[in-house]
């Protein structure tokens, strides 16, 4: 074992070398957290749009993908909700209608069982985003 | 309630400090098993330490001692003292998983869920459901059984001072019975990671003589309490016109959704967020403000939209329901 | 070991042939440069292996530093709840798999061959596939924490946390992945641990002069055998649910998530002891040879070895004792979990008994053993607690618990790896570790961690709960958990010196080993590539203190198979009880074709996970291509009958049927197989029983008529394969070219029609899988035996191939005879598997009744 591995030990110590420290550096670079937050061509942050549609309980009745806690049967699911064209069959699909229909949806199609859920404009917009990125 | 908020605040989960006659069994095996493990570990460690002495080879040990040592160490000892163990653990659990005789006992169901605590009563007066949250009461002196399941993963029903562990599984009922010994404040924790914010899924449990519970039973079966004055009033309209109602019920002001904690009482609770923050009105607002802040990945957006006076109000209506 | 021992004269006599040492250093030659990345050695395997592993120990501890910096004071804001759970996620996740299970086969991989006296282990281009694969894929699971891209689940990662709807991320995903790499790896390793302690040890050397340290690896690998199909059925049941939403563990439709807890523990139990039981066999090795005694109590360390991984089988329910069981299924997990201390005691008092007859002298490496045996002895008595039920209903998931699991891993595998690198690594260039920095590296590695975890078992009784990102100021944990941290930082700060002195160390240029703790044991003889010049002929189980000219003799080129009979790579295989010599082994060289199929396979995994569906297939296929290449060369006609090995002894080359290591290897992968299938049957069964009836309301069973030939079609295809497995001429002839291929044929598409008939049952019955959990178990069952004849085509094809290039001959039929064995198993599998779906309704109605 010991005559010919010097070359060997050199070439796994050379690997040890190079990828532990590169290894330390970077987990201390990114565990501050260095994702990137996508904005979405109306505005509104589409990852925090993600956390507000399960802090709003949107998931009770609707299946978001990439949503936790999301799996609701009663009301349509939201999969691919960027490529529709129509919200609730009535309003077009843009992302300032989407965010008008989230904070009210009863003022935009007065028959809709979808209730209020006391969003915010500026929650609504993060939340259309996300919803928007949907394909 | 103003001592058990001064007991609140020292309210510990400390498996070492039990409170029914349960957990005393278990504090009182674990005292054995401590001394016993101790004993052990010193009577091996020494055993190491000396065979780490220097002899005279005419002093070595023979070959049939040596056998003697590994089988009467090794088999012999461990075989005895396991045993004992055994008969002696199983002897003092057998009263803990007995059931007590339930016909007339309090039954109290929670339902765990992310992250908080869903308590339910049974009003004896009117036969209807009394819903709360995070914090149950008990009384003293009575058996009662919980019973515990999951909405969605799975969670541990763990109140250290009165008894041992449970898992909560979505598909299956549990059952832990509980008799309080005196009364007293007891924290507990979700004890199986189920998920963001495991770390802040505490609770409450109140132990009090037994008429004070009944007191205590009756006013949290009442509807909500109406507000005193005029910003408390304002506060109850924001409840409504802000949507809150969207996830939380207020028996007598809205009853549409079940989604949250039930807020009926919640000023009478010791805590909110699930044991996240003290009661009264400064934190009510805080966390109304800045959920999100304080207990990140809450299913609760943060209302930091509304201004100053409505977030004032709302705190001080919510404080009043007692 | 009396003196009266007789000095046997080394079989083989001097002089030797002047090239005999250059054709057998030809043989073993290392590729230059980059080059060494293809060398299938197990001395590089094994280093690269090693070095691997010990990378993700520093990873995944960095990990739970940054964890201990957040916990040191309460309500800290240093890491959110989000990031930390990742953390703790990583950082168990591949401490258990890409560290724990990884090292301690890598150290089998370096050392075992050399104890035993081989050249090698038997099929080295599967270690090097193994070892790519895990690398590879693990390096890229491991990189998921940079994009926060991590499982968050817990390493255990419980449904339905763990379901697509609470986990909706990639990271459970990536997890599945990340496990299955290590799956793979570990498998592989079972199977060249089992036949090449069975098969390839130096002649002489019976099962009684066995290194203690095989014994224990033998176990380990059968261990292995078993405990890993559940974990593998497991994930694959729940990525199953994940990707298609087949409903295993989902309660509202009939799944259970008790059942996932069920398969993982299964293979969780005995993962502890495969970690810890190869660290025992080190330790049994290193203290005889410390203490300048043969260890005290060979056998009853053996039988210790064998009691502790029986019973290790069946304690995995005390993972589960606050999941509701049943109470007598507790009672009788709970007394197992206290039996299996006793095992564990009689290796505890042996170890202390060759200290006592011996004189441990204070090395690097003792030090290590002593502190192993202070931290295991400690974790082992808070194991017996634990094990006790009420006290184990309060500390379950407390930090109680995070105390425990440190102590006996830290403690019972950390410690000894720690002793081992110090004692064996003057085999790596001849160089010793620095004896002086040994003992301010153990001081700070043994007070760090006992600053650091025993605090722990006091926060847990005072009510802290595991996996917590932070904790309250006024609970009392405060001041534990201070301590707690500095002690982490303590010990990493021992494990960085080590660190340094290992790197300065390793880089020095090489030089002779000798034998600088005169050990007993052949690893110690003078080696080169090729192991050791000529494989020596053992008397007894301390070779080198009963024979103390052997490195001279074996060196010399004295003993067994001194050169290289083909100009290949081989070494010996003997008997599995009496080693006695068998025949001589032909070894492939060194190849890129492993490096490439792992790549590939690690490829398809991982695009598979990201969703690159045509470039992971791509990866999938030429990984399956590589594959066949590299197989194509083995198997070859052996180049003579017989050769010569000693002066007297004449051994055929390769061997046939049960006398062949590849036919092992075949039974240890149906073994792992059918266990495999089994987990699945039991996920069956299991939410068979949970359902009010039998089948659920809109589910079917098929017909039983199409059931009954789908099962005979498969019984039926066996038949034509043993037919021809039976031929015993093989002469090459075109007649018998066209016999065997049409043989194939017919029982391939016997063999597909009874699939067909299976799936058509199915699908006329309605078959739903997301529909409900019992339908989804029939379908895995379904698919798994699909995914068979799927393997069983390919190897049809390929026996085929092998028989019209006249491959195949009367001593190089392995391909036939292998490819018999899995089409049997095939078959067994199918009827099995049909028989069971068709009648447990049936059965448990009638036990309802």
């Amino acid at each position: 074992m010991t005559k010919h591995q010097a070359p060997l030990g050199k070439a796994l110590l050379r690997r040890n070398r190079v990828l532990a420290p590169l290894a330390f550096a970077s987990a201390a670079a990114c565990l501050g957290g260095c994702e990137a937050s996508p904005e979405a061509p109306g505005g509104g942050n589409v990852r925090r749009g993600e956390r507000l549609l399960a802090q709003y309980h949107c998931g009770s009745c609707h299946a978001i993908p990439g949503v936790a806690s999301a799996r609701g049967q009663v009301a349509v699911t939201l999969e691919s909700f960027g490529r529709r064209s129509y919200i609730a069959g009535r309003v077009p699909n843009t992302p300032q209608h989407l965010a008008h229909w989230i904070v009210a949806p009863t003022s935009l199609v007065p028959q809709t069982t979808m209730p209020s859920m006391g969003v915010s404009a500026a929650d609504a917009k993060d939340m259309a985003a996300y919803l928007g990125n949907l394909r | 309630m103003t001592g058990s908020a001064a007991h609140a605040a020292q309210a510990a989960q400390s498996v070492l400090q039990p409170a029914t006659a349960t957990a005393d069994s278990i504090f009182e095996i674990g005292v054995v098993l401590t001394i016993g493990a101790a004993l052990i570990f010193l009577g091996v460690m020494t055993l190491l330490a000396l065979s780490l002495r220097r002899r005279p080879p005419s002093r070595r040990p023979s070959r049939a001692s040596e056998r003697l040592w590994i089988v009467g160490g090794g088999v012999v000892f461990p075989v005895l003292v396991l045993s004992a163990l055994m008969v002696y653990a199983s002897v003092r659990t057998s009263g803990l998983t007995t059931r007590a005789d339930l016909a007339d006992g309090l039954v109290i169901a929670v339902t765990a869920r992310l992250w908080w605590w869903e308590v339910r009563y049974r009003d004896p007066a009117s036969g209807k459901d009394v819903v709360l949250a995070n914090e149950m009461r008990i009384p003293v002196g009575r058996p009662l059984t919980l019973a515990l399941d999951s909405a969605d993963v799975i969670h541990s029903f763990w109140v250290p001072e009165l008894a041992g562990k449970i898992d909560m599984v979505p598909g299956r009922l549990h059952h832990l019975h509980l008799e309080a010994r005196q009364p007293g404040v007891h924290r507990g924790q979700c004890a199986e990671y189920c998920g963001e914010q495991h770390a802040r899924m505490a609770l409450h449990v109140v132990a009090l003589a037994p008429e004070e519970f009944d007191a205590w039973l009756a006013a949290q079966a009442a509807p909500a309490a109406a507000p005193p004055d005029d910003l408390a009033q304002r506060g109850r309209e924001a409840f409504l016109h802000e949507r809150c109602n969207a996830c939380h019920t207020i028996r007598g002001v809205s009853e549409e959704s079940d989604l949250g904690p039930d807020l009926t009482h919640v000023g009478s609770r010791l805590f909110i967020g699930a044991g996240t923050l003290p009661t009264h009105r400064g934190t009510l607002g805080g966390w109304i403000a800045d959920t999100q802040g304080i207990k990140p990945g809450a299913r609760m957006p943060s209302f930091d939209r509304l201004d100053g006076q409505t977030l004032n109000a709302l705190a001080t209506y919510l404080d009043h329901l007692k | 070991m009396s003196a009266e021992r007789e000095m046997r004269e080394p079989p083989t006599s001097l002089p030797r042939p002047p090239e005999e040492l250059d054709q057998l250093e030809k043989a073993w030659a290392l590729p230059k440069g980059l080059g060494v990345l293809s060398s299938v050695n197990n001395t590089s395997i094994g280093l690269f292996y090693i070095g691997t592993s010990l990378l993700f120990f520093l990873g995944a501890g960095v990990l739970a530093l940054i964890m201990r910096i957040q916990l040191a004071v309460p309500d800290n804001t240093l890491v959110g709840p989000q990031a930390y759970n990742q953390m703790f996620t990583m950082h168990g996740t591949v401490m258990m798999f890409l560290f724990a299970i990884p090292v301690v086969e890598a150290i089998a991989v370096y050392l075992l061959p050399n104890m035993l006296g081989a050249r090698d282990l038997p099929f080295p281009r599967l270690s090097a596939y193994a070892f790519w694969a895990y690398a590879i894929g693990g390096i890229a699971f491991f990189t998921t924490i940079f994009f926060g891209a991590s499982p968050d689940g817990g390493w255990f990662m419980y449904p339905p946390l763990s379901s697509a709807e609470h986990s909706p991320g990639i990271g459970a995903d990536f997890w599945l992945l990340g496990i299955g790499f290590i799956e793979i790896s570990a498998i592989a390793g079972a199977i060249e641990l089992i036949v090449g302690i069975l098969l390839t040890r130096a002649p002489g050397m019976t099962l009684g002069r066995m290194p203690i340290y095989a014994w224990s690896m033998l176990v380990v690998a059968v261990m292995i055998v078993f405990a890993f199909p559940a974990v593998i059925a497991g994930t694959a049941l729940l990525e199953l649910e994940r990707a298609f939403d087949w409903p295993f563990f989902i309660a509202a439709r009939g799944g259970d998530p008790i059942l996932w807890q069920h398969l993982f523990w299964f293979f969780g139990h005995p993962e502890v002891y495969i970690i810890f039981l190869p660290a025992a066999g080190m330790v049994s090795m290193m203290i005889p040879a410390l203490a300048g005694v043969p260890l005290v109590g060979y056998r009853a360390v053996v039988i210790a070895l064998v009691t502790v991984a029986t019973f290790s089988f069946a304690l995995w329910a005390h993972h589960m004792f606050t999941a509701g069981l049943g109470s007598l299924s507790l009672s009788l997990v709970s007394a197992a979990s206290l039996a299996v201390a006793v095992p564990t005691g009689v290796q505890v008092f042996a170890w202390l008994a060759t200290l006592w007859r011996g004189r441990l002298r204070i090395t690097g490496a003792s030090l290590f053993l002593l502190g192993f045996l202070f931290i295991f002895v400690l974790g082992g008595l808070t194991g017996v607690m634990v094990a006790v039920l009420p006290f184990d209903w309060q500390v379950h998931d407390s930090y109680f618990v995070v105390a425990h699991l440190h102590y006996v891993l830290i403690g019972g595998m950390v410690f000894p790896m720690f002793a081992a690198l110090y004692f064996w690594s003057p085999l790596i260039n001849g160089h010793p570790l620095s004896e002086r920095l040994a003992r301010w590296i153990f001081a700070l590695m043994f007070g760090g961690f006992n600053l650091a975890f025993f605090p722990m078992h006091i926060s847990g009784l005072l009510g802290m709960p595991r996996r917590v990102y932070t904790y309250d100021a006024h609970l009392g944990w405060n001041t534990l958990n201070l301590l707690s941290s500095v002690g982490a930082f303590i010990l990493a700060a021992g494990i960085l010196l080590f660190t340094i002195d290992a790197i300065r160390t390793w880089r020095r240029r090489t030089v002779p080993t000798g034998n600088p703790w005169n050990a007993p044991t052949l690893e110690w003889l003078p080696n080169g590539e090729y192991g050791t010049r000529s494989i020596p002929q053992v008397d007894s189980g301390d070779p080198l203190w009963t024979n103390p000219g052997m490195p001279e003799e074996v060196e010399a080129g004295r003993h067994w198979l001194p050169g290289t009979t083909s100009g290949r790579r081989e070494t010996l295989v003997t008997t599995p009880g009496k080693a006695v010599a068998s025949h001589v082994l032909l070894l492939p060289g060194d190849s890129w074709l492993p490096v490439i199929s792992a790549a590939g396979t690690a490829g398809f995994f991982l695009l598979l996970t990201v969703k690159w569906l045509v470039t992971a297939w791509l990866c999938g296929v030429t990984a399956v291509i590589a594959a066949i290449i590299w197989l194509w060369s083995s198997d070859p006609k052996p180049h003579a009958a017989k050769v010569a090995v000693t002066d007297n002894d004449r051994l055929p080359v390769g061997a046939v049927g049960v006398r062949s290591h590849s036919w092992w290897a075949m039974v240890v992968l149906i073994v792992v197989d059918a266990s495999i299938c089994a987990s699945f049957a039991f996920a069956h069964v299991h939410v068979s029983m949970l359902s009010e009836v039998c089948p659920p309301a809109g589910a079917r069973l098929p017909a039983a008529g199409l059931a009954l030939l789908a099962a005979g079609l498969y019984l039926a295809s066996s038949l034509p394969v043993e037919a021809a497995r039976r031929r015993r001429t093989l002469s090459g002839s075109a007649r018998e070219c066209r016999l065997l291929t049409g043989a194939v044929v017919i029982a391939l598409l016997v063999m597909i029609a009874a699939t067909v008939a299976l799936i058509s049952g199915h699908v006329e019955a309605g078959l739903s899988p997301g529909a409900n959990a019992w339908s989804a178990t029939i379908a895995a069952l379904a698919g798994y035996q699909v995914l068979h004849v799927v393997l069983m085509a390919v190897m049809g094809c390929y026996l085929i191939a092998r028989i019209w290039t006249r491959r195949l001959g009367p001593r190089s039929r392995a391909t036939l005879d292998n490819t018999g064995l899995m089409w049997h198993y095939t078959a067994l599998q199918g009827a099995a598997m049909i028989v069971l779906v068709q009648v447990l309704p049936a059965l448990m109605n009638l036990v309802a009744a």
